[in-house]
């Protein structure tokens, strides 16, 4: 070096302009990089002390996989508005608390670079009720999302993707309005690309989930969960005999679980309506495939959380007088001809058939819903999560309709696992005597024969935009038939009914 | 460092590199050998008891014929078109177990990675129902008449085919359901997936015959077994013959004396229990097995295992003065080959008259090769039979309830119907429903359900005559009745 001439000062400049032009693209892409990795990299989701806003907004990992970009979630109900029954997602029966940007039952999650949101358990296990048509609802966590329709959901999904506004020239400028305006990287690079993976992703699954659509609506309340599992094999659906494919049931109540993980005789109690696993963990994680999770998604310290919450989490208890008089004298009708089966009390689950399956002879409730669930899925379910510590190993096909426990009853309306009988009245008469068509879907409580009301609405659309749908017992898979006879009290007395229903109030 | 290099000779920075070298070959080497070969013996509950390892214990087939874990996972996810139905490995018939990650038969262990590959109980363990709405109740050593094994062969020779089967589309579904490391997930892609598509290709030519236009599908439950052993052991050139025959039972296997002149397999082509498992036991394996003595110990593990085994009772009640009935009809009708010194040898085909299909499937020269084959593995056993077949074996008949349908190609679906004349005898039935069916002893050939899981058997079709066996045809129906209800009690 030293033997060198000292350059002139220009020359040196030149040098040096020079080595930092070559250096240049290696700067543009470390900045770039660098970026790339603060931008892209991060997975956080959105978090909560609360147990209570752990559920209702927490993320189970669903994001991960299955997440929609939050702001394309924003700006969908407007570029897809057609596809919506009304407006928002609010129409969707989702609940919006006041304050809140998301609905009850979305979590969010930093992910991919982009805020990304997606349903979690309280989606299909929190819902409202309303003490008159003017009142205010009472938000419910735990109880069935009676409201929700999970299938107007999907075909909103499906048919915005199918159609020609999922475009990045429709939903960019959307974002761009919503969000107060969107960076040129944003613009131009992130979301192009999300819309177009979204766009293709969903028709993916609008494929997948053809079977449906074939379906009679399920209303709101329901959703055909083991026709959806099979859809996660991919098995061919179209080639399922008919009898396989009408599953649509009730969501269900999540409280107490703890109880339910025994019964009389030692024994764990069968859960799902067809009782076909044993084990909460697994009948979790199968529910949470329902969340967008997959073996490597899934956020299973979050999960943890909400299971542990659930293991003693009580319904609230009636919120209005009881006769006091009265339920006394349901008691002793209940002990005769519930409690064997039911647990009993409202909190004490005890009773020999508590959580065992009755043949599907003997309960002679709608078959569809059992013929569903088939054991070649029960087969498959158990390679979930396979090559780790949890996979499934309890999945397996039964015979007829797990006997159920019956804390916050009172919530849980319509009645059956299929949902086909409005109030617990309805379901002490023979089935000949049970409506044959009632409206589901409002949160408007009727107390004298415990449901939600069920009656025609004044318009099919009431004031503050509840949309009602007409539920039809006679159409296959609605059958609200069986659960009837003298042993299960369709034959007492009225004034014995009237009893047994104000004492279930208490539950 | 820099003046220790400028002091080094030019021979000690020689040896430097070299043993870098050896050191970084030695580190590839380790590595290679922990990704590829090592293994892992399978868990305790498979290893410790016998029922378990006979149904889900490896033989040593992972190694050659063995199907990475991850691919056999997303194959019917990826391919739902190729499968016979829907229900992912299940529409194939296998037995499955509830909570079972694999089918029965199915063994999974590391070799260098997970692998899966079969076992004897995959043919050889039987499944029946009470009713249509009943969990199925398991018999090992049964045979397995619900398997479609053609279907499930032509499966794995179909995807491999199918431009779908790339890394793309296989990581991409094995993503959804495992965590892989970045070095796995690479070695998934660039060798294992490829390797896997070329292995399975490579089988192609060999299975042409299951191919075939002018042959029908085995159908559930059976097994063109000689067919297998000439073009996969001995390579032969494929030919016009086709055989399939049921699945047979192993239980009780020690009944088979070959000092008493008895032979095995239906056309008397094999000598001994022993040789029989070694050429089934070789056939998974595909290939020479890696160790003779770890071979052999576990061919006398199987067979001691099958050997102890014993028939299940009937599971329906039995009407045990009819049966008694039927015990005199039997022995004056059935006893002289079926409870005799001729039990287990070769009848005169003349003589049974049954379809002689599945003795054109295999030949004396055939046996010599084969035997040459397993003798220059290093394996010694009286092996297969090299002389010409002239018949089939009279069966014992123990657990003939469980083993419908009947005759050696499952040619006729319940006993009561192989007490009909020929001519009288169901030409056209559903086969490998698994509900079974007291009244006419056998598996229900009929009904929707029957008609939708089932096969359908044609006795027009090659390999599916229903001929002969004309033997207690012309009893009175009564004697008939008496006869099928002795049966029950064997």
């Amino acid at each position: 070096m030293a033997a060198h001439p000292r350059p002139a000062p220009r020359r040196t400049l030149l040098r040096a302009l020079g080595r930092l032009l070559l250096l240049l693209p290696w700067i543009l892409i470390l900045l770039g990089g660098g970026y790339a990795v603060m931008r892209f990299l991060p997975d956080e989701p959105v978090t909560y002390g609360d147990p209570v806003e752990h559920f209702k907004y927490g993320s189970t990992g669903g994001e991960r996989e299955s997440g929609f970009p939050y702001w394309i979630w924003q700006a969908l109900p407007q570029v897809c508005a057609e596809h919506l029954p009304g407006k928002g997602y609010a129409s969707l029966g989702m609940t919006f608390e006041p304050g809140r940007d998301l609905p009850v039952g979305m979590s969010k999650r930093r992910n991919l670079g982009l805020d990304r949101v997606f349903l979690n358990c309280a989606a299909c296990h929190t819902s409202t009720v309303r003490d008159a048509p003017d009142a205010a609802p009472r938000i419910i966590v735990g109880m069935p999302a009676h409201r929700f329709d999970i299938r107007a959901f999907e075909s909103f999904f499906f048919n915005c993707a199918a159609g020609p506004t999922f475009s990045k020239d429709r939903i960019v400028p959307e974002i761009d309005r919503l969000s107060g305006g969107l960076g040129p990287i944003d613009r131009y690079l992130v979301y192009p690309v999300a819309i177009a993976l979204m766009r293709e992703r969903l028709l993916m699954l609008r494929g997948r989930f053809d079977f449906v659509f074939d379906q009679p609506d399920w209303g709101p309340g329901r959703v055909d969960t083991f026709n959806s599992a099979k859809v996660l094999f991919n098995f061919p659906m179209k080639q399922l005999p008919a009898q396989e494919l009408l599953g649509a049931s009730d969501f269900p109540s999540i409280w107490n679980q703890r109880k339910r993980m025994s019964r009389d005789d030692g024994q764990r109690m069968e859960l799902h309506w067809d009782g076909n696993n044993t084990h909460t963990e697994e009948r979790n994680k199968s529910a949470a495939f329902g969340t967008g999770t997959t073996p490597p998604t899934i956020d299973l310290a979050a999960i943890a959380r909400v299971e542990n919450w659930l293991l003693d989490l009580e319904p609230p208890p009636w919120p209005w007088p009881i006769d006091e008089a009265l339920a006394a004298r349901g008691a002793p009708l209940y002990a005769e001809y519930c409690a064997g089966c039911h647990g009993a009390s409202g909190s004490d689950f005890k009773g020999a058939a508590v959580g065992h399956v009755t043949p599907i002879a003997e309960i002679g409730t709608d078959r569809a819903r059992l013929d569903s669930y088939t054991r070649e899925l029960a087969l498959n379910q158990a390679t979930l999560y396979a090559g780790y510590p949890h996979r499934f190993r309890n999945f397996r096909k039964t015979w007829g309709y797990a006997n159920m426990p019956l804390d916050g009853i009172w919530l849980r309306a319509p009645y059956l696992h299929n949902g086909s009988v409005p109030t617990l009245r309805d379901l002490l008469e023979p089935a000949a005597g049970r409506p044959s068509t009632f409206f589901r879907g409002s949160d408007l409580y009727d107390r004298r024969r415990v449901g939600f009301a069920s009656a025609a609405p004044a318009a099919s659309t009431t004031p503050d935009g509840e949309r009602l749908f007409l539920f039809d017992t006679r159409i296959p898979g609605n059958g609200n038939a069986g659960h009837e006879g003298p042993a299960y009290g369709t034959e007492l007395p009225a004034a014995d009914k009237d009893a047994l229903v104000e004492y279930l109030k208490s539950f | 460092m820099k003046p220790a290099f400028r002091t080094s000779s030019r021979g000690r920075s020689l040896v430097t590199a070299l043993i870098v070298l050896l050191v970084l070959g030695a580190a590839g080497g380790a590595f290679a050998w922990y990704k590829f070969f090592r293994e892992e013996p399978q868990p305790d509950w498979i290893t410790s008891d016998p029922d378990m390892r006979f149904k889900y214990g490896s033989i040593g087939a992972e190694r050659d014929a063995g199907i990475p874990y991850w691919i056999f996972y997303v194959l019917p996810r990826v391919f739902p078109d190729k499968l016979p139905g829907p229900g992912g490995y299940a529409s194939f018939g296998v037995v499955w177990e509830e909570g079972q990650e694999l089918p029965v038969g199915f063994s999974k262990k590391v070799v260098g990675f997970p692998r899966v590959a079969n076992n004897c109980a995959s043919c050889h363990t039987a499944s029946y129902r009470v009713s249509a709405d009943s969990t199925p109740v398991f018999v090992p050593t049964g045979p397995n008449h619900t398997l479609n094994l053609w279907a499930f062969f032509r499966f794995l020779v179909d995807c491999a085919k199918d431009p779908r089967f790339n890394a793309d589309n296989l990581m991409a579904e094995i993503r959804l359901v495992t965590d892989m490391s970045f070095v796995d997930r690479m070695i998934y892609r660039f060798l294992i997936i490829p390797i896997t598509k070329k292995t399975l290709l490579e089988r192609e030519e060999q299975f042409a015959w299951l191919y075939r236009e002018d042959f029908p599908p085995w159908g559930r439950g059976r097994d063109d077994a000689m067919n297998l052993t000439k073009y996969f052991m001995i390579r032969w050139p494929m030919d016009d013959s086709l055989g399939p025959t049921d699945m047979p039972s192993l239980w009780n296997l020690q009944k088979y004396r070959p000092e008493k002149g008895m032979r095995m397999n239906f056309a008397g082509d094999s000598h001994d229990p022993f040789s029989v498992i070694i050429d089934s036991a070789l056939g998974l394996l595909g290939a020479a097995p890696k160790d003779n003595d770890e071979f052999i110990e576990q061919v006398r593990w199987l067979q001691g295992y099958v050997s102890a085994k014993r028939a299940p009772q009937y599971p329906f009640p039995i009407d045990a003065a009819e049966a008694e009935r039927g015990k005199a009809v039997f022995q004056a009708t059935c006893a002289a080959c079926h409870a005799s010194e001729r039990t287990g040898t070769v009848v005169p085909l003349a003589e049974v008259g049954t379809s002689r299909d599945r003795l054109d499937t295999w030949n004396e020269k055939a046996a010599r090769e084969a035997n040459r084959v397993v003798r220059d593995m290093g394996i010694e056993r009286p092996g297969l039979v090299e002389e010409p077949l002239t018949g089939y074996v009279a069966a014992f008949l123990d657990g003939i309830w469980l083993r419908a349908p009947y005759l050696h190609n499952g040619s006729v679906p319940t006993l009561r119907d192989l007490l009909e004349p020929p001519p009288q005898r169901p030409t056209a039935f559903r086969r490998g429903y698994d509900v079974y069916d007291p009244e006419r002893v056998g598996f229900v050939t009929s009904g929707a359900e029957a008609e939708r899981i089932g096969t359908l058997h044609e006795v027009d079709a090659k390999g599916g005559g229903n001929q002969g066996h004309s033997f207690g045809t012309d009893l009175p129906d009564a004697d008939k009745d008496a006869l099928v209800e002795y049966l029950k009690t064997l």
